[in-house]
């Protein structure tokens, strides 16, 4: 445990240094990303050290005389532990050449700084195990994370994205106050260990506080507005952090809380089951529904949490209903899933956040042509696309296939457990079909075809540190898809400490793994295999090349090119009215048409339904409230001593 | 040992049998059709061609026919073609293999978007849309084998202690899954009524407009992948449907690829008397089957209970 203190302090030595070192624009850089990854690496060595040999501890201090700060370890915390010291590293390196703007070196200093605090504050947040410290890392990440997103504050729309992230933030944060003071309230215990002994029917509840809680922080479907908002403001490398890691901890909170109360009811699998499936299914929709690529990354994060909640569903489900391997292959599965997505979705919007770098823009719809000016990057995010679809040999199918396998072994249910696990199959396959569509979408426009605008028709490749960080997780989703058994054996130790399934003997499934591993190795065989005799067919023979075939049109423009919103329109149409599309057209009215435009824009029904419900009878009510507000500080005097004595008469 | 066989004779015989549907529709039309060994001398006048290419294109769109080709490639390997064991088989292969069909069409659409072509791109669209309908009613009978068999492979549905038999005891509810099954082959091979390979029109469809700009050597993988992928789709059903056990393979194996051929000549029967649908209303007709399969699970629940 104490080297884990001592990778956190060196971490935050590391930002520290960002602070000190900014008129030294590249030393500092060089200073902050090497110490930080410094202590992530110690971290991560303590950590997976600890998981493989089955370790656990716990030390408490005293803070203040008054709280006590207790930490424990167990398997579930260490397996969260890597991906938060694995991931930040990398993505410290590409920031080298993403932050390269010298005139704005303080504020690289500052976004390091907050940067350091924000994986610290992760790792403190698996690591506590009472109320306090929990809930003083939670804020904690959630304030670092919030300053991260803030980093370009001069545009209005950025500032908005960091308000509306605050308040998902804190708003989320008091669902877990309330949970938190009811558990205190019946047990006196600040401790985790006091969660089991609530009474039974108190735990749901507070469960459902703490979902709603761990929610907003997750992007559970409606609670995920504040993601496709704050990705496309925050830098990248800092979306790629938040999005690959940070939005676990809201998983993780879940699946914490999910155990300290151990609760009998079959109704909470069920709820997070269902969850899983609304958020998965409406996630990738808007996906492909949005034309900013970092907002679609974010919307499809949404869809991951809801894969990783069908898993963790699926797991709980096995646990009421005291089908082992079900509930084995569930978590296994959303622990798996969680470790991928921490690289796929990271590598992701780091490839984002070269385009942005690069061509000057997200937008789908301008873009074009990029794989052959950005070789690197069009490759990575190729790969990184193939294994966020879930497709073998990537690493995404992996932890869909756990799932998928879980949710076969739940087929033995009867009635409502059947029935939903039967439409957890189906909406993971219709996820796995929509994902495909959506990174086509992404892939197919933004990096093939032809540029749409001068601005990509520029763009050229990003800096070394960028590119060798996004080859590296490319290859990795590729390893990790071709040789599972590691890594499924890592997450296998992670739900080690479940006690529902930690006698479960997955022996057999492991032969399946090398089986997978076999067909993923037999696929790449055949797959060089007719590569060659491909090569070998076009061997001496005359290769031309020309223009696109375009049914004999001789004038194509590169505007002709399918756009994004075509691409997607009729699939998100078939999803209406939960994806509402609203369209504007002009129409054509004289005989010689004029200038005609037509507008096709998709809202997020969440969004449009907390302004019509929420925030404007909100803001009517505070308006009639208005007249507390005077200015007669006499009177604001007069409201002070009132609440006072309000306060003396009930306390 | 018949295993080799088996795959061997399948993959040589995949280019024969859409000959039949071709001489199907010959008939109906009273044409005399081109002659049975048509694709062969497609393939091979293909192979000795060279290629034009797409300025706009990358090596993605090289890559495309070589992944299509090789995925329908794999189905073949792990299908128990005439009932004899598949070269390679094990407990959740099913999942892993629809998941590679899965890459394929990855490779395919994003082939298609790379020719900057807009009839491309349309077709690309709507193969990922219907696509990922199909394959909801393909996890739909898969769950419904599952529950039947207790097994997720190819192999093990059709052989040890519970099989998928039409002649068996859940005979009533398999005739829905035949009838779904055989919904999702047209789809995803591309048949009438949702798509036509002889493309008239409503801006050319779906597989056909996708493989436009492709030439040469690399069309010829396309194709040779397309009728793998066929005859994997007809290969399920004729499992399915096959009534004939002989106890020697080579009169099995006839009696099998006699059945698959009579599905083949039904397919050419359906796209000689139905017209295509328009575009609005394959959704519809591609959620029939998996309302069928959904209703035959809940069915099943009472028989297994």
């Amino acid at each position: 445990m104490d080297t884990l203190f001592v990778s956190i302090t060196v971490i935050l030595a590391g930002g520290a240094a960002g602070l000190l070192f900014y008129r030294q624009f590249t030393l500092m850089k060089v200073v902050a990303i090497a110490t930080t990854s410094v202590g992530c690496g110690i971290g991560f060595y303590f950590a997976l050290l600890n998981l493989l040999q089955g370790a656990t501890a716990t030390v408490s201090y005293n803070w203040l005389h008054t709280f006590t700060l207790a930490f424990k370890l167990d398997s579930i915390a260490l397996f969260f532990l890597i991906p938060i010291f694995l991931i930040p590293p990398l993505t410290l390196i590409y920031s080298f050449h993403y932050l390269e703007n010298e005139k704005k070196s303080l504020r690289a200093g500052v976004n390091y700084f907050f940067f350091s605090i924000l994986i610290a504050s992760m790792a403190l947040v698996v690591m506590s195990s009472n109320m306090i410290t929990f809930l003083l890392a939670w804020e904690l990440m959630s304030l670092s994370s919030f300053f991260l997103v803030m980093y370009d504050y001069e545009v209005y729309s950025n500032r908005k994205a960091g308000y509306l992230y605050f308040i998902f933030a804190q708003g989320g944060a008091m669902f877990l106050f309330a949970a938190f003071a009811m558990v205190h309230s019946h047990s006196g215990s600040f401790d985790f260990s006091s969660f089991a002994a609530i009474p039974e029917q108190a735990k749901l509840l507070i469960f459902v506080l703490a979902f709603l809680g761990f929610g907003s922080k997750a992007g559970i479907f409606p609670l995920h507005i504040w993601l496709p908002k704050a990705h496309p403001a925050a830098p990248s490398h800092v979306s790629a952090i938040m999005s690959g890691v940070m939005i676990k901890m809201g998983i993780y909170g879940i699946f914490r809380i999910y155990l300290l109360l151990d609760p009998a009811t079959p109704l909470i699998g069920q709820i997070v089951l269902v969850t899983g499936m609304v958020t998965g299914i409406l996630g990738v929709v808007y996906a492909l529904a949005k034309q900013d690529i970092k907002q679609l990354l974010a919307y499809s994060s949404v869809e991951n949490i809801g894969i990783i909640l069908i898993g963790m569903g699926i797991g709980m489900m096995g646990v009421s209903a005291q089908n082992q391997a079900m509930a084995f292959f569930g978590f296994a599965g959303a622990f798996m899933h969680i470790f991928n997505h921490a690289i796929f979705k990271s590598l992701l919007f780091m490839g984002a956040g070269s385009v942005l770098h690069k061509a000057k823009t997200k937008n789908i719809e301008e873009l074009g042509g990029l794989m052959k000016r950005m070789p690197v990057t069009g490759r990575s995010f190729l790969a990184g696309s193939v294994a966020i679809s879930g497709l073998p040999p990537f690493s995404g199918f992996i932890g869909e296939f756990l799932i998928y396998y879980g949710a076969f072994q739940g087929l033995a249910g009867e009635k409502l457990p059947f029935i939903l696990t039967i439409l957890a199959i189906i909406s993971l396959a219709v996820i796995g079909g929509m994902a495909t569509a959506c990174f086509t979408k992404v892939v197919g426009l933004a990096f093939l075809g032809e540029p749409r605008t001068d601005q990509a028709d520029k763009a050229r490749e990003s800096g070394i540190a960028m590119g060798a960080v996004m080859v590296l997780m490319a290859v990795s989703c590729l390893v990790i898809g071709v040789f599972p058994e590691p890594f499924i054996r890592l997450a296998f130790s992670g739900i080690r400490d479940i006690t529902a399934v930690s006698s479960f003997n997955s022996d057999a499934f492991i032969l399946i793994v090398r089986q997978l591993s076999k067909t993923a190795v037999l696929f790449i065989g055949i797959f060089i295999a007719v590569s060659l005799f491909r090569k070998m067919l076009y061997a001496k023979k005359e290769i031309g090349s020309g223009g696109t075939w375009g049914c004999g049109f001789t004038q194509p423009t590169v505007r002709m090119q399918y756009t994004g919103t075509s691409y997607a329109y009729e699939m998100v149409e078939f999803f209406n009215p939960f994806v509402p599309i609203k369209n504007a057209y002009t129409g054509i009215k004289k005989i010689f048409p004029g200038q005609t435009t037509w507008q096709s824009e998709v809202t997020d029904i969440a969004e449009t339904s907390y302004q019509r419900y929420l925030t404007t009878p909100m803001l009517w009510l505070i308006n009639k409230l208005k007249w507390i507000q005077h200015g007669h500080i006499q009177l604001y005097i007069g409201y002070i001593i009132i609440a006072i004595i309000v306060l003396l008469l009930f306390l | 040992m018949d295993s080799i066989l088996s795959f061997c004779f399948a993959v040589a015989i995949a280019p024969l049998l859409p000959a039949v549907i071709q001489k199907t529709k010959a008939w109906f039309a009273g044409k005399q059709g081109p002659p049975l060994l048509i694709n062969y001398y497609t393939m091979i006048k293909l192979f000795k061609k060279g290629s034009v290419y797409s300025t706009s294109t990358s090596f993605v769109f090289k890559l495309g026919p070589v992944v299509g080709f090789s995925t329908s490639l794999m189905m073949l390997l792990y299908f128990p073609m005439a009932e004899v064991a598949p070269l390679f088989s094990f407990h959740g292969d099913v999942l892993i293999l629809f998941y590679l069909m899965g890459l394929g069409r990855f490779f395919t659409i994003l082939a298609a978007l790379d020719t900057a072509s807009p009839f491309e791109g349309m077709g690309a669209a709507r193969e990922a849309f219907f696509s990922t309908l199909a394959e909801m009613t393909v996890f739909a009978i898969l769950i419904l084998f599952f529950k039947l068999t207790g097994s997720l492979s190819f192999y093990e549905f059709f052989s040890g202690d519970h099989t998928i038999d039409l002649m068996g005891e859940y005979s009533a509810l398999l005739i829905l899954v035949v009838a779904a099954l055989y919904v999702v082959m047209l789809t995803e091979n591309s048949r009438v009524p949702v798509d036509d390979p002889a493309t008239h029109l409503e801006l050319t469809m779906i597989h056909e407009v996708m493989i436009l700009d492709h030439s040469g050597p690399d069309l010829a993988l396309i194709e040779l992948g397309a009728w793998f992928k066929l005859l994997f789709y007809s290969g399920f059903l004729a499992r399915l449907i096959d009534p004939f056990h002989a106890d020697n393979v080579i009169v099995n194996g006839f009696l099998f690829y006699l059945v698959v051929t009579f599905i083949y000549i039904t397919v050419g029967v359906v796209e000689s008397i139905t017209a295509r649908y328009k575009m609005p209303q394959v959704p519809k007709f591609i959620l029939t089957p998996f309302i069928l399969v959904f209703f035959v699970i809940i069915l099943s629940m009472g028989v297994m209970q």
